[in-house]
């Protein structure tokens, strides 16, 4: 999710009206499924993999599963090839009923508790992320299965942009606890590190790619086993202000630093957002309106408690659709379904006059939203559904 | 899925062709699979990480029931933990001599489904009128377990990260000592120690708190990837395991039971381990 790095979300767009056929389908799913739902598309999923590919050749994808934990995504991901990035026993649980083999992911929290580690095993995850020495003792009785990687943190050498705060050791004691795995007998096989979420600077990836290639030529001369495999995190942006974010310019800096690393290495990334923010459509149902001061309140059926939590946890804006396309439009608020004061989707927004029933649409709404949505005042969650 | 690829080691790993999958059951707690392999007939996986295969599984289980059953002699009654699949007792039965055989199997399904997928590793050995066949927990059975002993202990467990790892802990070694008869043998799998050497060490040390004679023998089965594996042996008598082979073929003889790996040979010869597995049971585990 968003590390304190250097995103802010811009300006919301919305989005006035819409095609007749378009409507027309939201109105028969909400009648058919309920509203709020939230809207899989399978095609749209498997485009964003078919591009990351194309953005990065030869880099082996491990999906973060955490960003929509759904088993649908999950299920198409691996039918395209895909492989998975879990942080949790839970996740790994998602994997074994669809007889995804453990062998297709690796364990990327660099903090784990004991019986996370044998659950993460006994479910096929053999290499695991550590940062510290203490968390390398606790995959010590576990050494003779077990592949490490040491995940760094590149923190404000050059820009202001803290790459890094909870997680990652300091480059310069890469070394140093690769040669402490080694003495406890555990193979650190590459390095990992995460440039934050929503990155919308390629040179943080770059430079990170650089310094690890450095650090792992260096520890490959004082090692037994060479570091062989170099996880360069997600973080990859999606185009929620919808200015036409321009993917190919961002990802060719980073496919170049690629490019320049030994053959022989294994290049993973683990994109979440990326893969999963376009794929999903929200749709949900305005229940009320009330005049309150200079604003149109609009009461929607979903809110930050459930399908729009990613603007707090993630801070995202998400774009918006209403399909009144009449010129007149008022301040307006769109407020969430609780009696909390903060549920609210979006402050001071131009819109036209809608009725109750009408649908409010957001899109981009994959990564971090129903996977951070709570069940706060006992309502449902919006309905997950797979089209196309 | 076309090939099963085990998922044991981070940086090596077997890889077997799926030929023809008969059963799978995928629970957000296990993944299990028969299927069949050209070469090695059926398998079954649990959890990515093979279980049992009918080329190769009558080496694990020779050598699991007749090495303590012959080894005690005499032996009347036996307690298998585990062994779902049947196969551990299909070799039991084998022993006329034995009158008694209590199973402990934690889940009736597996012997369900094993009866009707694998229906070769037990090959009618759970009609045997000798057997009394528990569902329960191996712990429980033996913690609650009354005054019977046995000669004989088997725990046919799984991999000791998973259910099975209370069948590795001191105090189940200490509740089967309890329930075995004076001059009575354990036995249990262990791992195969080239890759899994701590589990050597580990059983050294729990069960060896609990018996006067603790020791390991050995057999290599071949999709047990990594070179032999270890079966842990627990007794009070260091005698049965120094027995010799012109006694051991007299036993032999004298069962009359029919095997394809086991010799009194073989036994004799199992107790002898390398030098680099000798060396890391005098140390302590990592």
């Amino acid at each position: 999710m968003n590390s304190e790095a250097d995103y802010r979300p811009g300006p919301r767009p919305i989005r006035y009206g819409g095609s007749a056929d378009e409507l027309a389908r939201y109105r028969r799913l909400v009648a058919e499924h309920g509203s709020p739902l939230l809207l899989l598309s399978r095609g749209r999923l498997t485009a964003q993999y078919r591009a990351l590919q194309g953005h990065l050749p030869g880099v082996a994808l491990y999906y973060a599963i955490k960003a929509f934990p759904h088993p649908a995504v999950i299920e198409i991901l691996a039918g395209l090839g895909c492989h998975f990035d879990v942080a949790s026993a839970g996740e790994i649980e998602l994997l074994k009923p669809l007889g995804i083999s453990g062998r297709r992911s690796i364990h990327t929290h660099p903090v784990k508790k004991p019986e996370h580690i044998k659950a993460a095993l006994r479910g096929g995850a053999t290499t695991f992320v550590v940062d510290n020495a203490d968390e390398m003792a606790k995959l010590r009785p576990f050494r003779h299965r077990v592949g490490l990687l040491l995940r760094i943190s590149f923190r404000s050498d050059s820009a202001a942009v803290d790459l890094s705060r909870k997680f990652g050791c300091a480059p310069e004691q890469a070394a140093a606890l690769v040669m402490q795995a080694q003495a406890m007998g555990l193979h650190v096989r590459g390095l990992s590190f995460h440039v934050g979420s929503q990155s919308l600077n390629p040179q943080a990836h770059v430079t990170a790619i650089q310094r690890c290639a450095a650090l792992i030529e260096d520890i490959n001369r004082r090692v037994n086993n060479p570091l062989s495999t170099l996880d360069i995190g997600g973080g990859f942006p999606v185009d929620y202000e919808q200015a036409g974010f321009d993917h190919a310019a961002y990802f060719a800096p980073i496919r170049d630093a690629l490019r320049g690393l030994p053959e022989d290495w294994q290049i993973i990334a683990e994109p979440g957002r990326f893969l999963v923010a376009p794929a999903v459509t929200s749709v949900c149902t305005v229940s009320g309106k009330a005049r309150r001061g200079d604003y149109q309140w609009y009461y929607l059926d979903d809110g930050v408690y459930g399908s729009y939590s990613g603007q707090l946890f993630d801070h995202m804006r998400y774009p918006l659709q209403v399909f009144n396309e009449q010129p007149e439009r008022q301040p307006s608020i769109l407020a969430g379904p609780t009696c909390d004061s903060i549920d609210i989707i979006a402050e001071d927004v131009l819109l036209p006059d809608l009725q109750e029933g009408d649908l409010v649409i957001g899109h981009m709404m994959g990564a971090y939203t129903a996977a951070t949505s709570t069940r706060f005042n006992s309502l449902n969650a919006a309905r997950i559904l797979v089209i196309d | 899925m076309k090939e099963f690829q085990e998922t044991l080691y981070d940086s090596i790993s077997q890889c077997f062709r799926i030929d023809k999958m008969y059963f799978e059951h995928k629970t957000e707690h296990q993944h299990l699979m028969i299927f069949h392999n050209a070469f090695l007939g059926r398998v079954m996986t649990l959890d990515g990480i093979v279980q049992t295969t009918e080329k190769d599984e009558f080496i694990y289980h020779e050598m699991m029931a007749h090495v303590p059953i012959l080894a005690r002699g005499a032996a009347r009654s036996v307690l298998i933990i585990g062994g779902g699949d049947g196969a551990m007792l299909r070799e039991v039965c084998k022993h006329r001599a034995v009158e008694r055989i209590v199973m402990v199997e934690i889940d009736a399904e597996v012997i369900e489904m094993a009866k009707r997928y694998l229906p070769n590793h037990s090959a009618g050995a759970f009609d045997d009128p000798r057997l009394e066949l528990v569902i329960s927990d191996g712990m429980d059975f033996v913690r609650h377990a009354g005054a019977e002993q046995f000669d004989v202990i088997i725990s046919d467990s799984t991999d000791p990260i998973g259910p099975g790892e209370v069948l590795f802990s001191g105090d189940f070694y200490g509740q089967c000592k309890r329930i075995l008869k004076p001059g009575g043998v354990m036995a249990t799998q262990n791992g195969v120690p080239f890759f899994q050497l701590d589990e050597l060490q580990h059983t050294r040390e729990r069960m060896g708190r609990h018996f006067a004679d603790q020791a390991f023998y050995s057999a290599a089965v071949p999709t047990y990837y990594g070179g032999i594996m270890a079966f842990g042996w627990g007794s009070d008598d260091p005698s049965l395991r120094r027995l010799g082979v012109d006694e051991l073929r007299a036993r032999y003889r004298a069962a009359a039971i029919e095997t394809r790996y086991y010799s009194p040979e073989i036994h004799h010869a199992s107790f002898a381990l390398p030098r680099y597995l000798l060396d890391a049971l005098n140390e302590p585990p990592a």
